[in-house]
């Protein structure tokens, strides 16, 4: 791995400030910015309450369901990509470019896969967070007078707080890396649909490895920064449990 | 006609494998009311389903004369104290005591005022600033309790409130309880295996055997009466002669 990620920084480090000072690549790296954060965005909402009916609800055929939400994560993107193209190309989908919402080669194609990929992985990640809290704590703010809105609010909620501030790192910077499922939907069209990874797909095509080495360290620098903060999180979230527990001890 | 404070009227739950079967009973008001049993009788699911927390498949439970199943949870003026307490782990003491009041949207300050007279009638003012993993048995039993209190609750439900305590502490909790009972004169139905902590504490006990509610009686009178075998065993007694019911009454004394 070390290795790799040699090969790349050696080869990228160098024409960085060249990369950087690219109308392309800055446009590449706002496009990825843009689209992941938006499809976090929409996929932490998402997530958050499925997972919550999937821990807390009765819910009938629950374990198909759950097998039918997950499903995408042990699918080659590549498909995922190709079936959203499918169904965004079927009437529903002109519907939806008439009414003002294209999704097929379009900056929009890049969120939806972005968010097909990785909602699976969000919801079963915070699906974990939420079963990890005692349901009778909620059961007991309920006999305290609290609604089920504030139960999920005031107990549910805070007490997955470092898991979904995870969720919510590692879901960005997977859709920031994210090119199989966007390329089937959205392309990658210079200046329009091309993200970072798009962008290093497009100079390698063109031959232009120095541009794609610096693209590529982009990426690496991003998701480095992005692992670092999962890991201040992590241990934000130790301190604060071992705060809570030092005080007497 | 005195209104019971808790009656329970042919009521059946099924859960899983277990069911209640045909549970019937009444506590007065201001009554002090032991359910004991071995473990999975369905002492805690019995103290669920009276609180409301399960729609049985027969029979009803009523509170001051309300069917629970049709009473909003805000509304129906029971507090609920489980064996590990519950206390919610990222409030202080003093959100969790004031939890349920600023549920209710009760001004801040007056919260406050109500905290600190809570804290100050079960001695815990010197916690307030203090998480519960940091707090002993005791004192998180005593939170637990100030938490549910401090919303004068008409009933009081307590699930084996001190089994996981030491000897010298579960002493303190009951004297505890039974300051609480004198000053906020409420009903409290507490579900125990501990024989001696039903005798101690109780007005009346009913003992729960494998999900039925075989027999009520004036804890005076517990070891008096004959039973079935089933009973017998339970209560700690191997035959039926006296000998035998004088040994099980000094085991529990």
């Amino acid at each position: 791995m070390a290795l790799m990620i040699a090969a790349i920084l050696g080869g990228g480090i160098t024409h960085l400030p060249q990369a950087l000072a690219s109308r392309e690549i800055r446009f590449s790296i706002g496009l990825s910015l843009m689209t992941s954060s938006i499809s976090t965005a929409i996929c932490i909402l998402l997530a958050i309450p499925a997972a919550y009916a999937l821990t807390r609800l009765r819910i009938p055929c629950r374990r198909l369901v759950e097998i039918l939400l997950e499903l995408p994560l042990s699918l080659p993107h590549l498909i995922l990509g190709f079936a959203l193209l499918v169904m965004f190309s079927s009437p529903w989908g002109k519907a939806l470019r008439n009414a003002g919402f294209p999704v097929i080669f379009s900056a929009n194609g890049v969120i939806v896969a972005q968010l097909a990929v990785n909602l699976p992985l969000a919801i079963r990640l915070i699906r974990t967070a939420f079963s990890e809290v005692d349901p009778r704590l909620e059961v007991i703010a309920g006999t305290l007078g609290a609604s089920w809105w504030k139960r999920f609010l005031t107990i549910t909620l805070p007490l997955s707080r470092n898991a979904i501030l995870s969720a919510i790192v590692l879901v960005w910077s997977r859709a920031l890396g994210e090119f199989g499922a966007a390329l089937m939907v959205a392309g990658v069209t210079r200046m329009k649909t091309e993200t970072l990874p798009g962008s290093i797909y497009l100079n390698v095509s063109a031959g232009n490895n120095e541009m794609a080495l610096a693209a590529a360290s982009i990426l690496l620098f991003i998701s480095a920064l992005s692992l670092g903060l999962m890991a201040l999180l992590d241990r934000s979230g130790r301190h604060t449990r071992i705060k809570e527990t030092d005080q007497i001890w | 006609m005195v209104m019971p404070a808790v009656s329970v009227q042919n009521f059946s739950l099924t859960r899983g494998n277990f069911r209640l079967k045909n549970i019937s009973l009444e506590i007065g008001c201001r009554e002090t009311y032991a359910i004991i049993g071995p473990t999975g009788a369905g002492k805690t699911l019995l103290l669920e389903a009276i609180a409301g927390f399960y729609q049985g498949c027969g029979g009803r439970v009523l509170i001051d004369g309300l069917p629970v199943a049709e009473t909003p949870a805000e509304k129906r003026r029971i507090g609920f104290v489980y064996q590990d307490q519950g206390l919610f782990p990222h409030l202080t003491v003093h959100r969790n005591i004031g939890y349920g009041l600023r549920m209710r949207r009760i001004p801040k300050d007056e919260i406050d005022a109500r905290v600190l007279r809570m804290a100050e009638l079960f001695s815990i003012s010197h916690l307030l600033d203090r998480y519960p993993a940091t707090l002993s048995g005791g004192e998180k039993q005593r939170v637990a309790l100030a938490r549910t209190m401090i919303l004068e609750p008409g009933l009081l439900l307590l699930d084996e409130p001190f089994s996981a305590l030491d000897p010298a502490t579960k002493e303190q909790m009951y004297r505890e309880l039974d300051r609480v009972h004198q000053v906020f004169g409420c009903t409290i139905l507490f579900v125990t295996h501990d024989f001696s902590e039903a005798m101690r504490l109780a007005d009346r006990i009913g003992v729960i055997l494998n999900g039925e509610l075989q027999l009520v009686s004036h804890p005076d009178d517990l070891l008096k009466d004959s039973y079935s075998p089933q009973i017998n065993a339970f209560l700690g007694i191997q035959g039926s002669d006296d000998n035998d019911r004088e040994s099980a009454v000094s085991i529990i004394a």
